[in-house]
């Protein structure tokens, strides 16, 4: 039995497949400007006045914070920009 | 709604190589990496445990110290932490000075250091079971009177090891009190330290027998040396011998699954990205999952049995000549499992200097992510014959571009050295700890973080990349009037055309010039990109499904095959080890200069082998 699925369904899934592989590619080799950006994004979400639904997006939208217990071991190469202690600031 | 109470915060401190990254992963079921060499932890690393008696604490793993003077970027790590100094971190409420029971010489006088900060803290007499093998006679409960803290056995690598250490911590936690003995300031701690041994501790001898007969031929100038290489050819000969079978087994099964995922689709794109370009890219880089495992399982068993500090002992003088130092040999060597661990371990070097030098030629030691790369070569371009008696010749060539890095290595710190003025050199100081024969439980933990590690990568970055390379491989579609292949319409086969100009003159073609680029986020890519280049470039579904090796070897000269393999000895490294060059120094203008040199010595080798290959017919 052959599967033949519709040549628009086909173009669908490739495209679901692509953006997933997009999100692994942007989350791993460039994590700096990801954050940034779900910052950029988040931050009028939560503004005075901004509907409570808007403010749960925003919390999901907005980048886990640096703190808590963090400093897990290198896990290879692909997570450096995570391991390693913040740079001393004095 | 109340707030949960913090638990306790317990730190783990002590000299480097006492066991406390295997007491960490024993009270806290974690898995960090732990060796018989110091210097694995180079940051702080945190777990929770919950004790016999319900209570929940964070227990802090801190880098080895031998002072809380610090002469290390980690030592002071581990004194800022202690201290309360470190931006962010509260300071622990207890601290567990872990001591290697075999060592107290060296162990004692850090204790009595820890102990004048007056914080609660518990002694943990860790390798107690080799202490008493040894015929090391600890009177526990006299060090403890003496040192005024409670004082514990404990064996770190034995399940239920440190059960009494939990107890003991449930007991301090209840009742958290400074030390009940304190020294003046001023107080000599070498000499508190030899009071302490002669009041408690009886030695039968200062080292093990068979660690001194060991070393009588271990570290002989020249038989050292001949060991050393012995050791590191065979290790290099076994990872063809050994894992040939397994790769044929997996490889056998990659074409299976394309060929019946292929004849169990009809044509169009969603065939076409499962078939050429995830099953035959992924596939293509995950036969080589037992090469890394056979090389990895010598790798941790030497590291640790304790002869690694051993080999670098042995090579001072060789990296002393080179302006390095026997302290880069442990980041050297984490840089054969992947270049960021190298570079953050080089925080144990105290010369800028030196730890310069070490942070830039790190990259050039073969990483994990090569061997795919060099295995795929090697296989379609060295026959696999028998030479000089019984090695296999394709062994023989991984162990010479191992070497090539390594020398090159040497090579370009010599370089350095002598464009510096300061040519000073530092003497060694190694902590060379006693052999012991590899836990089993470590040693397959150690593997299956390595193949998880991998086995990630492939479902990660290697996945994302083969996608995005198949789409850009794919899309825009050839014309209806196309006489070329529809890949040379794609935007990737433009770009890798375009990209032969400058390749040329190293003999690389287009497809290769395509698989670059992806092998800039991880080496292993370039495989993956290859394997789905040539899928998608294949006249049928029978050939997209043939095994790469053979294609390439059908498709390229000698000449290119070669040069492509000294391009990946010294190929610019990938971005996430730029990004730890530039964490690690905090300097953009050292970042550029990794990556210029190495591209520079990446292009101007491979164009000599290449030139020189056709020029003797190879090409």
């Amino acid at each position: 039995m052959t599967l033949d699925l519709p040549i628009g369904l086909q173009y669908a899934i490739v495209a679901a497949v692509v953006l997933v592989a997009l999100w692994i590619f942007v989350r791993k080799q460039l994590p700096g400007p990801l954050r940034k950006a779900r910052i950029a994004l988040a931050t009028p979400l939560v503004r005075d006045g901004r509907p409570a639904w808007m403010r749960a997006l925003a919390r999901r939208i907005a980048p886990p914070s640096n703190g808590g217990t963090g400093g897990s071991a290198c896990g290879g190469c692909d997570n450096s920009s995570q391991c390693g202690p913040e740079p001393k600031k004095h | 709604m109340s707030a949960q109470a913090e638990p306790l915060r317990l730190a783990l401190l002590g000299n480097p190589n006492c066991g406390k990254t295997a007491l960490f992963n024993q009270l806290t079921g974690s898995r960090q990496k732990v060796a018989n060499y110091a210097g694995v932890t180079v940051e702080r690393k945190e777990g929770r445990l919950v004790s016999p008696s319900g209570r929940s604490y964070a227990l802090l793993d801190l880098p080895g110290a031998y002072s809380l003077n610090p002469a290390s970027l980690d030592e002071a790590v581990t004194r800022d932490l202690c201290r309360g100094f470190y931006p962010g971190e509260a300071a622990p409420d207890v601290l567990v000075c872990v001591v290697d029971a075999t060592n107290l010489r060296l162990h004692l006088r850090f204790v009595l250091e820890v102990r004048q900060m007056g914080k609660p803290m518990i002694v943990a007499l860790n390798m107690s079971d080799a202490a008493a093998r040894r015929g090391i006679a600890i009177d526990r409960a006299g060090l403890e009177r003496e040192l005024g803290v409670p004082v514990v056995e404990t064996v770190a690598v034995r399940r239920n090891g440190a059960r009494a250490l939990l107890e003991l911590i449930d007991r301090v936690a209840a009742n958290p009190h400074p030390p009940a003995v304190q020294l003046p300031a001023d107080a000599d701690l070498h000499a508190e330290t030899r009071r302490l041994l002669g009041a408690t501790v009886s030695m039968p001898a200062r080292t093990a027998k068979i660690d001194d007969a060991l070393d009588r031929w271990l570290l002989h100038p020249f038989f050292g040396l001949a060991t050393l290489a012995v050791v590191m050819f065979l290790i290099f000969q076994a990872v063809y011998a050994w894992a040939t079978p397994v790769m044929d087994l997996i490889d056998a099964g990659t074409a299976a699954l394309g060929e019946w995922v292929g004849s169990r689709m009809a044509e169009g794109p969603l065939a076409s990205l499962l078939v050429d370009g995830i099953i035959a890219g992924l596939g293509g880089v995950i036969v080589f999952l037992p090469q890394i495992l056979v090389l990895f399982a010598f790798i941790l068993a030497l590291e640790e049995s304790g002869y690694l500090p051993r080999a670098a002992f042995l090579l001072d003088r060789m990296m002393a000549g080179a302006g390095l130092s026997g302290r880069s040999f442990i980041p050297l060597l984490s840089s054969f499992a992947c270049a960021i661990p190298g570079i953050m371990a080089t925080r144990s070097i105290q010369d800028p200097r030196d730890r310069l030098a070490t942070i830039l030629v790190a990259p050039l030691m073969t990483c994990s992510a090569r061997l795919p790369v060099y295995a795929l070569l090697i296989g379609a371009f060295i026959p696999s014959r028998e030479v000089w008696g019984g090695f296999n010749l394709q062994g023989l060539v991984l162990f010479g571009l191992y070497m090539a890095g390594i020398l090159s290595a040497l090579a370009v710190s010599w370089v350095m050295k002598k464009w510096r003025r300061d040519k000073g050199e530092h003497p060694l100081m190694l902590e060379l700890p006693s052999y012991r024969l590899p836990n089993p439980r470590d040693l397959l933990i150690g593997l299956w973080e390595r193949a998880l590690i991998f086995l990630k990568r492939v479902g990660g970055i290697i996945f994302a990349l083969t996608v995005l390379l198949w789409v850009l491989l794919t899309f825009p579609a050839a014309p209806p009037d196309a006489t070329l292949p529809a890949i040379d319409y794609s935007l990737a086969g433009r770009i890798g055309h375009a990209l032969t100009a400058v390749f040329a003159p190293l003999g690389f073609n287009w497809q290769i010039c395509i698989a670059l680029i992806p092998g800039l986020a991880a080496r292993e890519v370039a495989v993956s990109s290859l394997a789905t280049v040539y899928a998608l470039s294949a006249a049928d579904d029978e050939a997209a499904a043939q095994a790469l090796s053979p294609v390439i070897s059908d498709g390229w000269s000698l000449a290119t095959g070669l040069a492509l393999l000294v391009w990946f000895i010294y190929a610019p490294q990938c971005i996430a080890t730029w990004a730890a060059i530039k964490r690690e120094t905090g300097s953009w203008k050292t970042m550029a200069m990794a990556a210029g040199y190495l591209f520079a010595l990446a292009y101007l080798a491979s164009m000599l082998t290449y030139q020189v290959a056709v020029r003797l017919g190879a090409g």
